[in-house]
């Protein structure tokens, strides 16, 4: 051999047969074993059903795509053909352990996406339902989502003319800032916030002159008081008659005594109703807390009608120390 | 100058049908029971034993490195760009099914066949082919073309085996829970044309790097000179045989 003949060559060692069949050996067991593996990973060895899925358009389907639920591959895609009424028939292979997933209910999708190979997948809502029958034929729903990119650019494009149109020159936007800006000045004018707020000058001015009636208006509530002060006096006078009349004359004291009684809650009328006036004035009050001139009048108005008070309690304490109704409740007539 | 052009043209075709005649020989004798006797088997057993049993560890470590870098590579360009799902399958279409062949055919080519061609092309020149005749050929060369090709096969289904394995630990770790993501992939891919069209090449490959040296051996003359011309163009032959089979098993597949 020529091994023998040339100096240097390695010399063939003795187990040079057992070394050859033995990598011999360990080929054809991994060439065999990766077959078989191979033919596993196939699924040639599982019991599988058929499912046919029709869909308009097979765009992105290839042999060999995963059919997939929650994730998981359940089948592969092994035959797509384009059928008569010119729709496409995706076969897909589903093995016997994963069928039980495919509910007569279930809904498959087409999914394409931007990056990245379709997806069939499906959706069990309920695994309660009736399996799938083998051999079975489901229509697919399809989702694009580069065939939802034109709608998508249409409508980016409509927003992006309406946020240039509201931002123009002449546009909504300009003019709301407009119209701020015209309240701000407003604002910043003769009437304050007021005119900001109600819109004109004319209109604060209207709303100040509110305020001054009701000031008027508070002012005439003392006239009234005041007034009032001058009918208790009558009052009072009406008593000193009535006095006079019950020491002078005598016999007249049942009378004298009702009329007293009704001056009395004529009296507890007069004090409530003074102190309704009293919770209008502090409304009042808090109405016209801007205007200090109000708030003077009020300060003034709230004295009188303390001192007509402080004279109707006197009154009544004089009437009562005259009469001392509360500690003799019998009258003995003469 | 243009007779010159038209005679080289002439050789080439020449030396392609001696390639072609030969390899026919080579492939009818394969065949024939009566190549099998304890001679040719030996002959056989010992071009199995330099070329592939020799090499086996070390040319196993330096594709199992080959193997790693290129997953790794891969693995880290799939998580950059987000598209880790895809490494795998990359990495077997590509690693396992395109590169690990060619890379085997090229190193069994460059260990055995520039050996094989110069010792083929050294006994022309010193006439101990022509002396030993047709026995020769058929008891001496056509074993060692099925031994060459058996070789480069085994190799390659050896190391690309490893490769697969190494893709596992790669991508999942120690992990058995992988297993069945990694089989569906697996599956996906090795698909009945794509695993035909695997062997087709691997024994192409073999064919290649078995036949070729030794028909540019035969091509040497009486001329001492003749004999590394003879080897080199055997060898540019070989590479050019080995990147034609690779380009067209990879329009066949993907165009």
């Amino acid at each position: 051999m020529t091994t023998d003949k040339e100096p240097g060559f390695t010399l063939l060692p003795k187990d040079l047969e057992f070394k050859v069949k033995l990598l011999l050996i360990l080929t054809i067991a991994t060439a065999i074993a990766f077959v078989l593996y191979v033919m596993y990973a196939r699924g040639v060895f599982e019991a599988k059903q058929r499912l046919t899925l029709v869909v308009e358009n097979a765009e992105g389907v290839s042999v060999g795509m995963d059919l997939t639920f929650s994730g998981f591959a359940i089948g592969r895609v092994r035959r797509i053909a384009l059928a008569d009424d010119g729709k496409a028939r995706i076969d897909i292979d589903v093995p016997r352990t994963d069928a039980g997933w495919l509910r007569s209910t279930s809904i498959f999708t087409l999914e394409r996406t931007l990056v990245g190979a379709s997806k069939i997948r499906v959706f069990t809502a309920n695994l309660q339902d009736p399996p799938l029958e083998d051999g079975a034929v489901r229509p697919v729903l399809r989702g694009d989502a580069t065939e939802e990119l034109p709608g998508m650019i249409a409508a980016l494009k409509n927003t992006l003319e309406n946020i240039e149109r509201m931002t123009a020159t002449e546009g909504s936007l300009q003019a709301s800032l407009g119209n701020v800006r015209t309240i701000t000045e407003r604002m910043g004018g003769r009437q304050g916030v007021l005119g900001g707020v109600l819109g004109s000058e004319d209109n604060a001015k209207k709303v100040v002159a509110a305020i001054d009636r009701a000031n008027s208006l508070l002012t005439s509530l003392g006239g009234v008081s005041a007034r009032l002060d001058s009918a208790l006096g009558k009052t009072d006078s009406v008593l000193g008659k009535t006095e006079q009349r019950v020491f002078g004359a005598g016999g007249v004291m049942d009378e004298t005594q009702k009329a007293v009684a009704q001056a009395n809650s004529i009296l507890g009328e007069v004090r409530e109703s003074l102190r309704k006036v009293d919770a209008v004035l502090a409304d009042a009050q808090v109405v016209g807390t801007n205007a200090k001139a109000a708030t003077t009048d009020l300060r003034a108005l709230r004295a009188e009608v303390d001192a007509s008070l402080r004279k109707v309690a006197n009154l009544i304490d004089e009437i009562n120390r005259k009469w001392p109704f509360e500690r003799e409740t019998g009258i003995k007539l003469p | 100058m243009q007779s010159n052009v038209a005679g080289e043209f002439l050789d080439w075709v020449a030396s392609w049908r001696r390639e072609l005649r030969f390899a026919g020989y080579a492939l009818a004798a394969t065949l024939s029971p009566s190549t099998y006797v304890a001679a040719t088997r030996t002959v056989a057993f010992k071009q199995i034993y330099f070329t592939a049993w020799q090499i086996l560890l070390p040319f196993t470590l330096f594709a199992a490195l080959f193997s790693m870098v290129f997953i790794e590579i891969s693995l880290i360009a799939a998580r950059r760009f987000d598209l880790s799902q895809f490494a795998l399958e990359l990495i077997v279409r590509a690693l396992v099914l395109e590169l690990l062949p060619l890379l085997t055919a090229l190193f069994v080519a460059l260990r055995s066949g520039a050996a094989i061609a110069a010792e083929v092309a050294l006994m022309r020149q010193s006439g101990e082919l022509e002396a030993a005749g047709e026995n020769l050929l058929r008891h001496e060369l056509v074993p060692r073309v099925a031994a060459a090709a058996i070789s480069v096969v085994s190799l390659t289904v050896l190391n690309c085996a490893l490769a697969l394995v190494l893709a596992y630990f790669s991508m999942y770790g120690f992990s058995p829970w992988a297993f069945e993501d990694y089989t569906r992939v697996v599956g996906s891919v090795f698909s009945v044309p794509v695993m035909a069209g695997f062997i087709l090449r691997c024994m192409l490959f073999g064919a290649a790097v078995a036949v070729i040296p030794i028909v540019a051996g035969l091509e040497a003359t009486g001329r001492v000179k003749s004999v590394p011309v003879a080897v080199l163009n055997g060898m540019v032959r070989l590479f050019f045989v080995l990147g034609l089979i690779e380009v067209v098993s990879l329009a066949a597949k993907y165009i």
